[in-house]
């Protein structure tokens, strides 16, 4: 089993705002975690704990006050886009373009070679399930649709890392249901290291091999879970008991810290 | 049997009754200058139309239509290349919004027809100053409506492409500009207009060349046969680049959400 | 971090605004005294405000000021009562307002400045050629923004009224009115601006008398001092006559 460290996050923190003002956030405070390469580490949190910071952070997108990010043994600067392929929760596609077009675009940006660039859009949309709507505009497409084009956008850059910031968040829970059975089984053939950040416990278990818990804000990691089951996980894998006693331990994990940021029940003495 | 119902769907149509309010107007217009009023001061369409002819063969005239037609393209054109650059320069960075766009509003705001006579003064009384004019009328609604079109770009849309690498060019090629087109069509639409009060306003008030002198003429020769024949013209031509530009305005929002 | 920086920001914004302001003055100054620019084109800044001082002071404006407010008062008055009347007559039907409204809107997208030379013709180079075209070109805003008043109060209000009672005039007064209100109030704003652009242009292009002729004349005469002086004081009187009709609307629009 190969243990390289694909990401190396030491003692982070970031605020927004100065102190002293009224705007001022600590987002994240000192955190450090290592991601094994080739694994899917899954992050969950309540709001505000810096999950997403913590995902821009890795992605280049975002300097971290305090601490060190590094990829792939390189510190990190700026975008890595030969690295590190995003998918984000809101809509990222561009509207004028078509499914193909936006595929084609990405990898423009990212520098891949012209006559590259049509077959891997093909292999990429067949994989994620589009091939009918490649030439849709996302505008024709429903939520579901939209976040497989953004996956396939992703896949396409072939990179080694892919960060997703809540990819599912904005979707109904059978969308999020089927998307998630078809990401563990599309993940399984290849080697990618995910990191991926979601508020669902139960999609947390059912993708991820380990799962970083973030107490409330100011953020920080309190535990890490594994969840030792083989890809691509099967549907009934949600109903077994080893799942439902790893669902329980998160929510143990994470009820405190959500009330922390939430606050006591109507009626409860703080 | 659906022939009744079909006709009287039409009937109905609005579009039949403005066909029949237009015809009504030239019919009260027909009728008034023919039997009401002296024929020195109004003259009925069947003359106008009738006249067109004399109207185009008076030596000059044709000349004067085109050369108001080239004023008006050339100051579109060099309206929409400004009106871009600068509203692209005012709007992608939020310093340069803050900084140059109340002096922008504020030089949108003055009555530029106080100024009218300083563009003659300076340009002279040849399609030049038209199309200075045409261009200082064109250029601010377009710079309003590109640098709106920036501000309304959601920006994850950047955050996105510069995640998958995408250098400064890149952003304003790929998705700065694609998103900017409607709402540059739109500038365009509100562009033409200025445009055409602009090179309008110039070539009326130059009495001594193009437009302004058949207008100065045919008004001082009491000759509203020939002078309605030439603002017909005029018109029509401005009705026309008007839809020429709202039709393509409409053909470029096809990507946008319904 | 981010407030402080936005702070700053404004500071510089406004070092950046006045510096424009100044740096303009400046080579308007440098130009005249220094660089030799012919003062036929650009005259001193001095001599400018002398002009202005001098206009100021005898009250030489006065004649001309007086032709065009009377003129844009007159233009302004036939516009609202017909634009007024007729807008509220073609919203009552639905039909009339799918016939009118795209041949108004139509009308309105030509240059209305065209027809300035037949009113000439018509009313010859007095007022009244000014005051037809200014009502003319005024009207359609106010007519189309009365259409669009009426037109979008709500059906279910009316139904609601008319259940409980209301004669038309009652209909009228307490419900289309005030819904309508501020509507019609942007549509009055509009016609006065347009109006009184219309009057100085048709004055600069075709009269006897009134601040755009004035400023014309003085150009013929090649007086530029003197026609600098004058278009600061008409953008002067603009400005002030557009902000206060801005602020009547404003007023107006308060429920």
């Amino acid at each position: 089993m190969k243990d390289e460290i694909a990401i190396r996050v030491r003692g982070v923190s970031h605020q927004f705002g100065e102190e002293g003002e009224t705007r001022h956030v600590r987002a994240l405070l000192d955190t450090s975690l290592d991601v094994v390469r080739g694994e899917l580490m899954c992050l969950i949190g309540p709001s505000g704990c810096g999950k997403s910071t913590l995902l821009n952070m890795v992605g280049g997108l975002l300097r971290p006050a305090t601490g060190s990010v590094e990829v792939a043994g390189r510190p990190v600067r700026g975008p890595m886009p030969q690295e590190i392929a995003f998918v984000f929760q809101e809509n990222a596609l561009f509207p004028w373009n078509t499914v193909f077009e936006n595929i084609m675009l990405g990898m423009r940006f990212q520098g891949v070679a012209k006559d590259l660039r049509e077959p891997r859009a093909h292999r990429a949309i067949e994989a994620v399930g589009l091939t009918e709507f490649a030439q849709h505009y996302p505008s024709q497409l429903s939520g579901g649709m939209r976040q497989r084009a953004a996956l396939a956008r992703a896949l396409s850059l072939e990179t080694d890392i892919m960060l997703m910031d809540e990819p599912f968040g904005a979707l109904d829970e059978q969308t999020r249901m089927i998307l998630g059975e078809d990401l563990s089984v599309l993940l399984a053939r290849t080697e990618k290291t995910i990191v991926f950040v979601t508020h669902s416990l139960g999609e947390a278990v059912f993708l991820a091999d380990r799962v970083a818990v973030f107490s409330a804000r100011p953020g920080t990691i309190k535990q890490i879970i594994e969840v030792d089951e083989p890809h691509p996980r099967k549907p009934d894998f949600v109903t077994s008991p080893k799942f439902t006693a790893l669902r329980n331990q998160l929510y143990g994990l994470l009820h405190d810290e959500i009330r922390k940021t939430v606050g006591a029940p109507a009626g409860e003495a703080r | 049997m659906a022939r009744p119902g079909r006709i009287r769907r039409i009937i109905a149509a609005p579009g039949f009754a403005r066909v029949g309010v237009i015809v009504a107007m030239f019919a009260v217009w027909e009728i008034a200058a023919r039997w009401f009023v002296d024929p020195l001061f109004l003259s009925p369409p069947s003359r106008v139309i009738a006249s067109l002819g004399t109207v185009l063969r008076t030596p000059g005239v044709p000349a004067a239509l085109q050369v108001t037609l080239l004023e008006l393209s050339a100051a579109f054109a060099l309206s929409v290349v400004i009106g871009l650059v600068v509203g692209l320069a005012v709007g992608l960075q939020s310093f340069s919004r803050r900084t140059f766009m109340p002096i922008v509003l504020l030089l949108y705001g003055i009555p530029q027809i106080t100024i009218l006579p300083l563009f003659i003064l300076y340009f002279g009384i040849g399609p030049a100053s038209k199309i200075a004019f045409g261009v200082s009328h064109g250029i601010f609604p377009i710079i309003v409506t590109v640098v709106a079109g920036v501000q309304n770009l959601k920006p994850i849309l950047l955050l996105s492409a510069r995640s998958m690498g995408a250098g400064r060019w890149q952003q304003l090629r790929w998705v700065i500009f694609p998103h900017m087109i409607p709402t540059l069509f739109t500038g365009m639409r509100l562009g033409m207009t200025g445009v055409l009060l602009g090179v309008l306003l110039a070539e009326l008030y130059v009495s001594t060349a193009g437009i302004g002198y058949f207008t100065t003429l045919f008004t001082q020769n009491f000759d509203p046969t020939k002078l309605l024949g030439l603002i017909g013209m005029l018109a029509t031509m401005a009705i026309v680049l008007n839809q020429v530009v709202r039709r393509t305005e409409e053909k470029f929002s096809k990507w946008q959400t319904p | 971090m981010k407030n402080r920086r936005a702070w700053h920001q404004g500071i510089a914004s406004r070092l950046v605004q006045a510096a424009f302001l100044l740096g303009g003055l400046i080579l308007w100054f440098l130009a005249t005294t220094r660089w030799g620019v012919n003062q036929l084109l650009l005259p001193k800044p001095g001599i400018v405000l002398q002009n202005l001082a001098d206009i100021l002071a005898s009250g030489e404006f006065v004649g001309d000021l007086l032709v065009t407010l009377t003129e844009l008062a007159a233009a302004f008055v036939i516009a609202t009562i017909a634009g007024t009347i007729l807008g509220y007559a073609i919203s009552r039907s639905r039909y009339a307002i799918s016939v009118f409204e795209p041949l108004l809107s139509g009308i309105y997208a030509i240059p209305l400045i065209l027809f300035l030379p037949l009113y000439v013709l018509f009313f010859g180079l007095g007022p009244a050629s000014k005051i037809a075209l200014g009502a003319t070109i005024s009207f359609f805003p106010i007519v189309l923004n009365t259409i669009a008043g009426f037109g979008q109060v709500e059906r279910s209000l009316v139904k609601a009224s008319h259940a409980m009672g209301a004669s038309d005039y009652q209909l009228f007064r307490y419900v289309l009115l005030p819904a309508a209100r501020p509507v019609i109030l942007t549509g009055l704003r509009m016609g006065f601006t347009v109006a009184l652009l219309a009057i100085i242009g048709s004055e600069a292009i075709a009269s006897l008398a009134g601040l755009g002729h004035r400023i014309v004349h003085l150009s013929e005469g090649m007086e530029t001092a003197r026609m600098f002086a004058y278009i600061a004081f008409v953008v002067a009187i603009a400005v002030i006559l557009n902000a206060v009709v801005s602020g009547l609307e404003a007023r107006g629009r308060r429920p």
